[in-house]
Formats: C-alpha cells, structure tokens, sequence
C-alpha cells in the first residue's frame, strides 16, 4: 500500500486536534488536583506549577469548616435512594409493557417516554407548593421523589428497549415448570437485564448526584443539602479562600470520575440511547 | 400462558406504582403549573386570577426579554459550536485510528462532571487574578487583552458558550460516532476501489446517512440549552447586570427570591412551549425521507 506524504501529513494534523482537545478536556481536572493541595498565596504566584509541598489543610479545612462530609453523606442518601427505587419501578413497567398482554401497553409508553422533551421548569414550581402542603419541604423526599419521576421517562425508554429483544422461550418454559410471574421476573428477566439495569442505574445516579437546581430549591436547611449547593454556599461564604473551595470541588466529583473510569462504556451508551434510537 | 400474562392483577402491580408516581409528581405538575401561570400568587394569600397579565408582563419586562434573547444566543451559539466540531471529532474518530477508544472516551469526560464543579472550575479560569487565561495570555505575549472575562458584560455570555462547548461536544460526538458505525462499512469499500477521496467519502456517504441524526442531536443542543441553568449561576448568577441572565435563572430569581410564583410558572409554560415547539420546527426543517441502504 502506497501511504502518500499528504496521507501522513493529514494523519499527523488529526493527531495534534486530538491530542490539543484531550489536553483541554484533563487539564483543568489534573490543575484542580494540583491546586487543591496550595496555599491561596501559591495559587497567585504560582498558578501552572506544582505545589511547594502536597499540604492536605485545604481539604481538612473544607470538611471542618465546610461541612463538606455532611454534604457527601446527604448526597450518597438521596442519589442511592433515588436511583435504587428508579431501577426497581422502571424495570417492574417495563417489563409489563414489553411482555404483559395489555390494550394500553403501547399508550402508557409513549405517556412515560414524551417526558423526556419536558423541562423541569415546568413543573418545578407546582412541586414546591405541594412539598410545601404536605409538610415535605426540607425533606430528603422532597428530592427524592422528583428525581426518581424525572428518571422514568429515560429508564424505561431504555429498559423496554432490552427486553423487547429477550426470547418468549426462556418464559414460555418457566411457565411450563409452573413459575408466577413474579419469579419470572426476579429470577429470569432482571438477571438477563443485568447489562441495561446498571446502564440505567449509573445514568441516573450520575444525573442525580449533579443535579442543583431540585436541592436549591427544596432543601433550605444547611444540614440537609446535597454537595452541588453546598458548592453554591461555599462559593458565597468562603469566597476568597479558592484552594480550599478547589478541594470541595475535587472531593464533588471523585464519585462521578470513579464510576466514570469503572462504567464509561454502559454510560456513553445510557447516555446516548434516547437520541440514537429516538 | 394468557393466564399469567394477562392477569389484570398482576399487571396493576407492575405498572401502577411507577405509573402513579409519574403521573402525581411529573404530569399533574406539568399542568397546574399551566393553571397557576393565569394567577397571582405568592402561596401565602389568596390566588388572585389574572388571566394572560402574567404572560403580558413578561413581555414589557427588560429582563425577561433579555433572558429570551441571551436563550436564542445561546441557542444559536451552541448549534453553532457543537454540530461542525462534534462532526470533525466524529469524523476523525469514526475512520480506524489508533488510540480512537482512548480519545472518545477522555472527551466524554467532561459532560459527567457536576455542573457546579465545572462552572467554579471555569471561573478560577477566567479569575481576573490568578486566572490560568489571563496567565495565559501574559505568556504569548498579548498581556494587554487580560481583564475580568465574566464582568464584561459583552464577553460574560460568549465565555459561558465556551464551557457548554467545554462540557458537550463530547456528548454530541458519541451521538454522531454511533449513527456513523450504523452505515455499511461495504459503501466506504465501495468508494475506495472507486478512488472516492476522503472527503468525498464524508459529503457523499457519511454527511447524508447521518442526516437523521444531525435533526436529532440539533434537537437536543436546543433543548438542552433551553435547560442550561447550574453553569450560568455558578459563574455569573446571570450577571453583570443581566448580561447572562437565561430564562431558567431569571424563573428561579422569580420564584424563590421574589415569591412571585405565577409570574415564575408563566416563564415555565414559555419554555416548556419553545422545547415542544424546537422539536417541531426541526422537524419541518430537516425533514428528511428514510433512508435506504
């Protein structure tokens, strides 16, 4: 095969729009890090290089002073919950309309998957007034809730997606060994799933752990808030102190990074699902 | 089999609770928040009905106005940023290049990251003291441009434009990179024994079969940025003096630090109306027939 000088030239130009576009996605993340271990007076005087020393004040600051662990613990309390009861809810619908002989199966998805074209906002306020009215506001439900609501449109768009494509046979048999339904669907359907239920599940637990505007607006006690508004709080009260607001921020997204680096592949796909088949 | 799959029971109990929880919390909402857009209302007082007035003001409002038109730049600038370097990226990535997994993956990156975490990350960027632009800036030489990047009230929302940009084109790349791997690989083998260029590749074979999708992920870039709010009120709280004030922060401003609640509801049904109404439109604009391979 014959590679032309023009051929490499032009490989050559893709490889540096590559590499400068792979620079500017990790270099703000690897310059947190850095950052997150200076002192203010280094973060002026010295913002590319490294720290003098890896000092951990900044981020012992940001958990006694900031109260950041608390909210880490609320955040892990309302996205686990959330996207737990999510998954569960989803995969029970789905799995009816994929499989149960019913005449509004077809009505009750599309009801669920129009959902995904309808912003937050317009409902948000009418959620506030009814949190308020039933004694919810404040509450971890009062986000839980709506988050998990806000989740079923693409849980289940993905979900009925898989199981469409499972063979009748395997239930057919079961049936046959005079299983109910509900061990078809807890020892049959969710095992086969198992590859969509995360796909699912980390999608929504990644929209819920970086959601603000819901906890803004529901949870006005300092002791209930999740990490984004303690973000916001911080940025307000400490707001000269940067390094120690750079390593609240590094502690915020560790969790998403991780999940990131162990389910990318499931992520991309959950993430894309509703745009490519829809 | 009819008895176990059809029983009426059964089915209630899949599909009630989640239904139930949806239509409370997701539909009814949608719909008293049409209702409660006719009212004035601050929760405490009796409604007062008000008919279109909500709807009216907001229209001889300076702020809202602006919000609506920093939207439609918004809007405009994010179509105009993601779909050509989304496709460029797609593009390069699509074709076997060593290293390709690695590069989709690294640009992905950015749009798992809290909102809050990037738009504060973002801010330390264009800090007017310390900021890594500004060093930048003084390094190649062009020291006199430095300054406060988002209290310039002409660059504050350009510089928002950026992150979004920063943060997704990852995201719309994948979109297209999966609509490209659907396209028989036979076509391109096709092309090159006809000694088709690359680039007559991409106009002649690619760039048509993922048309579909382009409508698609232009409809998301406009939804989504109907829907932008975490960034820009970490990094400017829609500020200074409005110059980056979006519908989504002015509805929270509205709402939850003026307890103007009908007002606040009137600019929800807006964009819930401009997101229904995007889908549409696109629609019309890039009606394209099916495509047959």
């Amino acid at each position: 095969m014959k590679t032309s000088l023009k051929d490499r030239l032009l490989l050559v130009i893709k490889y540096v729009i590559l590499a400068a576009f792979t620079l500017l996605c990790l270099y703000p993340i690897f310059w947190l890090i850095l950052s997150s271990f200076k002192t203010n007076e280094e973060l002026y005087t010295n913002p590319w290089g490294l720290p003098a020393v890896f000092r951990i004040a900044n981020y012992a600051q940001a958990i006694v002073q900031g109260h950041i662990l608390r909210y880490f613990g609320n955040s892990v309390i309302i996205a686990l919950s959330a996207v737990v009861i999510s998954v569960i809810l989803s995969s029970m619908v789905s799995y009816a309309i994929t499989r149960m002989d019913w005449k509004l199966s077809k009505l009750t998805l599309n009801i669920f998957i129009i959902g995904m074209m309808i912003p937050v906002y317009a409902m948000i306020i009418p959620l506030f007034s009814m949190f308020n009215k039933m004694g919810l506001l404040n509450s971890y439900l009062s986000v839980i809730i709506p988050q998990i609501a806000i989740s079923f449109p693409m849980s289940i768009f993905i979900m009925t997606g898989f199981m469409g494509s499972i063979p009748r046979e395997l239930e057919e048999a079961a049936v046959m060994d005079g299983c109910n339904i509900y061990q078809i669907f807890w020892r049959i359907i969710t095992p086969i799933s198992k590859s969509s239920i995360v796909t699912v599940g980390v999608v929504s637990f990644i929209n819920v752990w970086n959601d603000l505007l819901l906890p803004q607006i529901f949870l006005t006690d300092s002791s209930k808030m999740t990490l984004p508004v303690g973000l916001t709080e911080f940025q307000g009260q400490y707001s000269t102190d940067y390094v120690t607001m750079i390593a609240a921020v590094i502690i915020t997204i560790i969790p998403s990074v991780v999940v990131y680096i162990l389910l990318h592949r499931n992520i991309m796909e959950g993430m894309v699902a509703g745009a490519v088949k829809g | 089999m009819k008895k176990v799959f059809g029983n009426k029971i059964n089915i209630a109990v899949f599909v009630l609770p989640a239904f139930l929880l949806y239509a409370v919390f997701a539909l009814v909402p949608i719909g008293y928040n049409v209702y409660l857009s006719f009212f004035q209302t601050d929760m405490m007082s009796p409604a007062k009905f008000v008919g279109l007035k909500n709807y009216i003001n907001l229209f001889n409002d300076g702020t809202f106005t602006r919000a609506l038109r920093n939207n439609i730049f918004m809007v405009m600038g994010s179509l105009i940023a993601h779909l050509p370097l989304a496709l460029l990226f797609g593009n390069i990535l699509f074709q076997k290049i060593k290293g390709s997994h690695f590069f989709q993956t690294v640009f992905f990156l950015p749009c798992v990251i809290c909102g809050v975490a990037v738009g504060l990350t973002w801010s330390f960027v264009y800090n007017s003291e310390f900021g890594l632009l500004n060093k930048l800036l003084e390094i190649i030489g062009l020291g006199s441009l430095k300054q406060a990047w988002l209290a310039n009230k002409n660059l504050a929302l350009f510089c928002v434009i950026i992150v979004v940009m920063w943060q997704f084109v990852g995201y719309h790349m994948i979109i297209q990179i999966a609509a490209m791997k659907n396209i028989p690989g036979s076509l391109y083998e096709a092309a090159g024994l006809d000694g088709a260029s690359k680039w007559k590749q991409f106009t002649a074979i690619t760039f048509p079969l993922i048309k579909p999708i382009l409508k698609v992920d232009a409809v998301l870039i406009i939804t989504g940025s109907l829907k932008y709010y975490d960034l820009v009120a970490v990094m400017t709280g829609g500020g200074p003096n409005h110059a980056t004030e979006l519908m989504s922060t002015y509805m929270f401003y509205q709402g939850f630090r003026t307890l103007k609640y009908g007002y606040s509801s009137a600019i929800g049904v807006i964009l819930l109306l401009l997101c229904i109404c995007s889908v549409l439109l696109s629609n019309l604009v890039f009606r394209s027939e099916a495509v047959e391979y």
